[in-house]
């Protein structure tokens, strides 16, 4: 009895850290829940560069991770799934298409110089000198009041610059972006100290079209082209209806498997329905700590593993009903009634749990979701429907004989009638049977 | 016999042929409308496909007023003026009932599904455009989009990751009861899995219902529960066998077991039912055909473990045992 009563504090202490943790740390909800866009970019080969290498990808994610913090957007990210792509989460973006043209321009930045096709057209040829060897960029504007973008060469650039400059003196250079032409001014003399201006040409630039631009160079070009494959958007009006529905649909689904337990069951009915709710309140502790970011399909994975661990409870009382039938004490009853109802709870909790661990492994990030909170609950439910309601049946039934079959949902001329099960002497030495 | 204090209420081993041909009038109508799937569809598949294993890119505008089921042909006939090629049009209508809760005024939403749309190109703002000369003030809710190469690597992957699960469940129920019972188990699963399939190829035809990402999440969690309910059935032939192989045929323990975790079986399908039942009238509009084919299979996931895989042991023992009777 005194373990019993260790047990039940450290139940309650469990509860308490659950409780304090859950109103302490935030929810994190799912894209699908509170509105926002999840991108997938898939990096795209090019003539100079035929293979995505790991090299390549770190580059690139680099760069879009620099772009989509300049969304100035909380809570974004951007993480490397497969070979080849990247996963970009954006919530609550006010511009959406803005948003994705900002992220999918490569931003090549190249200086050209004037030169001949073999048929004899001319055309522009690469300088070798390109977005990479500038250290910056800074919007500004010239001696007319037009804005222009500023460049600043690094180490290395200046030096290109300068022997690139003093080699097209009295010819024209061309400065291309994502391979349209920006300007073509005429080199007049070598440029040393590593600056140089971009400007739009004989219209000039829009304020919004150089800023946009030294946003890009500043950001650095990506280092292949990248293209959007899959995605996503939800606005936050219909995930914040999402929430609202599952939420009411979640009460009502909860009170009434409650009241049925309660109906079918009677007083152990209670008890699983107070196992029910500590199994819900450390589970969400633990969805808030680890975190687990939840989605319409972690929700279902949640409500599944609720089905468990209510399943492990219906289990449980099946057979200590079966016990009481075949006129045990409420001791015996309750500890055969649990330890025969174990091994089918374990078995088909295992083979959840491998279920799972596949689908984690191999699954889209939508089943990722699911089989990640259904493990967990399935885990927790394993604590729950065993530990909790075990210790709660023994703390309120004590060990006397079965005084009021009602408790149980039992008539009392059930009692006595049923189920003979042989035991072996180590079975009975456990459930403490008494011939 | 063994005692469980109350009369056997089914009978397995008993009524087998009627269990059979009952799973054959469940399954049958589904398959047909599979095979008819497979050969009109131009894509072959058995299901009527969404984006997310074709390719196409869904818009999705909520709108205050309440549409008519004509909406769709105008919306259709409006678009394809504009130039969109083959747009899908769907109404959904929120039920007004469930709204009091939420902030939001949308009766209706309107999802326009087409081929997939590049971010280079500007259709889907020509459809926005579109919508708001029809429509007063739609409010663009939702967008997804799926590249073509996209969707074929999704389907592959789900087959693969389902495939694996697959072989998990064989060798773990090998190896803790025999290789007969993970077999039962195992095409336990493929019954209910043909079953949900099945009614939605049905749907498929009749409502245009199409299947999408989360599909294969309800897939999974009916594999789940379907192996779940079948281990209990199992364990307790497992347990009897040790008590009473040598007082009872094995047909007999099949029986008593069944009936003995009847009330278990039938009550954890009720409380899950209860909680999907309230996620289906109370819960989104777009996750409806998600919770209607977790219901289709946990109920029918029910019925195959009480009756179809523990029958199948139980033949397999019959079968195995005739050469020595004989």
């Amino acid at each position: 009895m005194k373990n019993k009563i260790l047990m039940f504090w450290f139940i309650v202490a469990v509860v308490i850290v659950s409780s304090i943790l859950i109103f302490v740390k935030p929810t994190k909800l799912g894209l699908d829940l509170v509105g926002g866009s999840r991108l997938i970019l898939e990096a795209e080969t090019t003539d100079t560069i035929a293979k995505i290498t790991p090299d390549v990808m770190s580059r690139l994610q680099f760069a879009i991770e620099q772009r989509v913090n300049k969304l100035g957007v909380a809570e974004t990210v951007v993480q490397q799934v497969g070979e080849k792509r990247l996963l970009i989460e954006i919530p609550n973006v006010t511009d959406l298409k803005e948003a994705k043209a900002f992220i999918g321009e490569t931003a090549q930045l190249e200086f050209k110089r004037e030169g001949k096709l073999p048929d004899g057209t001319p055309t522009w040829e690469s300088t070798g000198l390109t977005g990479r060897d500038l250290s910056k960029s800074i919007l500004s504007t010239d001696s007319s009041g037009q804005w222009v973008v500023s460049l600043e060469f690094n180490s290395e650039g200046a030096k290109k610059f300068a022997e690139l400059t003093k080699e097209l003196v009295g010819q024209q250079m061309a400065i291309f972006f994502d391979g349209e032409l920006q300007s073509a001014p005429r080199v007049n003399e070598a440029i040393y100290g590593g600056k140089a201006q971009i400007s739009g040409g004989e219209s000039g630039f829009a304020y919004e079209e150089a800023e946009r631009m030294v946003n890009l160079l500043n950001a650095g070009a990506l280092p292949v082209p990248a293209k959007i494959v899959e995605e996503n958007t939800v606005g936050p009006t219909l995930g914040a209806d999402s929430v609202a529905k599952s939420k009411k649909a979640g009460i009502i689904g909860l009170s009434a498997v409650m009241l049925f337990m309660i109906l079918f069951y009677r007083v152990p009915g209670i008890i699983a329905d107070i196992a029910l709710v500590i199994y819900s309140l450390i589970l969400f502790a633990l969805f808030k700590t680890i975190p687990v970011t939840l989605t319409l399909a972690g929700i279902a994975g949640f409500i599944l593993s609720i089905g468990m661990a209510v399943d492990a409870n219906i289990l449980i009382f099946e057979r200590t009903k079966e016990e009481l039938r075949a006129g045990r004490n409420l001791f015996t009853a309750i500890n055969s009634g649990f330890d025969r109802a174990f091994t089918s709870i374990f078995d088909s909790n295992m083979t959840t749990v491998i279920t799972c661990t596949i689908l984690y492994l191999l699954g889209t990030s939508i089943v990722k979701g699911f089989a990640l909170t259904l493990a967990l609950g399935v885990a927790v439910s394993m604590f729950s429907a065993i530990t909790v309601t075990k210790n709660f049946m023994h703390l309120i039934f004590g060990t006397g004989e079965l005084k009021h079959p009602g408790l149980f949902g039992l008539r009392k001329d059930e009692i006595g009638q049923s189920y003979e099960a042989v035991e072996t002497k180590r079975e009975k030495a456990r459930f403490g049977i008494l011939d | 016999m063994i005692n469980t204090g109350r009369k056997h209420s089914v009978h397995v081993v008993k009524y087998r042929w009627v269990w059979m041909i009952l799973t054959s009038i469940l399954l049958i109508p589904g398959i047909i409308a599979m095979i008819y799937s497979s050969v009109t569809y131009s894509n072959h598949a058995p299901l009527k496909v969404g984006i997310d294993y074709t390719g196409g890119t869904i818009l999705q505008y909520g709108l205050e007023q309440k549409l008519e089921n004509s909406d769709v042909t105008k919306t259709r006939e409006s678009l394809e003026s504009i130039g969109v090629e083959n747009p899908y049009i769907q109404i959904l209508n929120v039920n007004n009932a469930q709204q009091e809760n939420t902030k939001s005024n949308i009766n209706s939403i309107i999802s326009i599904r087409t081929k997939f749309i590049s971010e280079k190109s500007d259709e889907a703002d020509k459809i926005t455009e579109q919508l708001k000369k029809d429509y007063t003030n739609p409010e663009l809710i939702s967008v997804s989009s799926v590249g073509p190469t996209m969707g074929k690597e999704l389907f592959k992957n789900s087959l693969i990751a389902v495939a694996l699960a697959f072989l998990g469940i064989i060798a773990y129920l090998s190896f803790r009861f025999r290789f007969d019972y993970a077999l039962a188990a195992i095409l336990g699963i493929f019954h209910d899995v043909l079953f949900v399939v099945g009614i939605f190829s049905i749907l498929g035809l009749l409502y245009n219902v199409q299947i999408d990402g989360l599909f294969i999440t309800a897939i999974l969690t009916v594999i789940g529960f379907s192996v779940h309910d079948t281990i209990v059935v199992f364990d307790r032939i497992r347990e009897n066998l040790r008590y009473y192989s040598k007082k009872m045929s094995f047909g007999e323990i099949v029986d008593a077991s069944v009936n003995q975790t009847l009330t278990r079986s039938i009550n954890t399908s009720l409380t899950t039912l209860i909680t999907l039942f309230a996620l289906y009238f109370w819960g989104g509009v777009t996750t409806r055909d998600f919770v209607l084919a977790m219901i289709l299979g946990i109920a029918i996931g029910t019925y195959s473990s009480i009756f179809f895989c523990s029958m199948l042991i139980d033949f397999w023992n019959d079968k195995s045992k005739q050469p020595v009777s004989a």
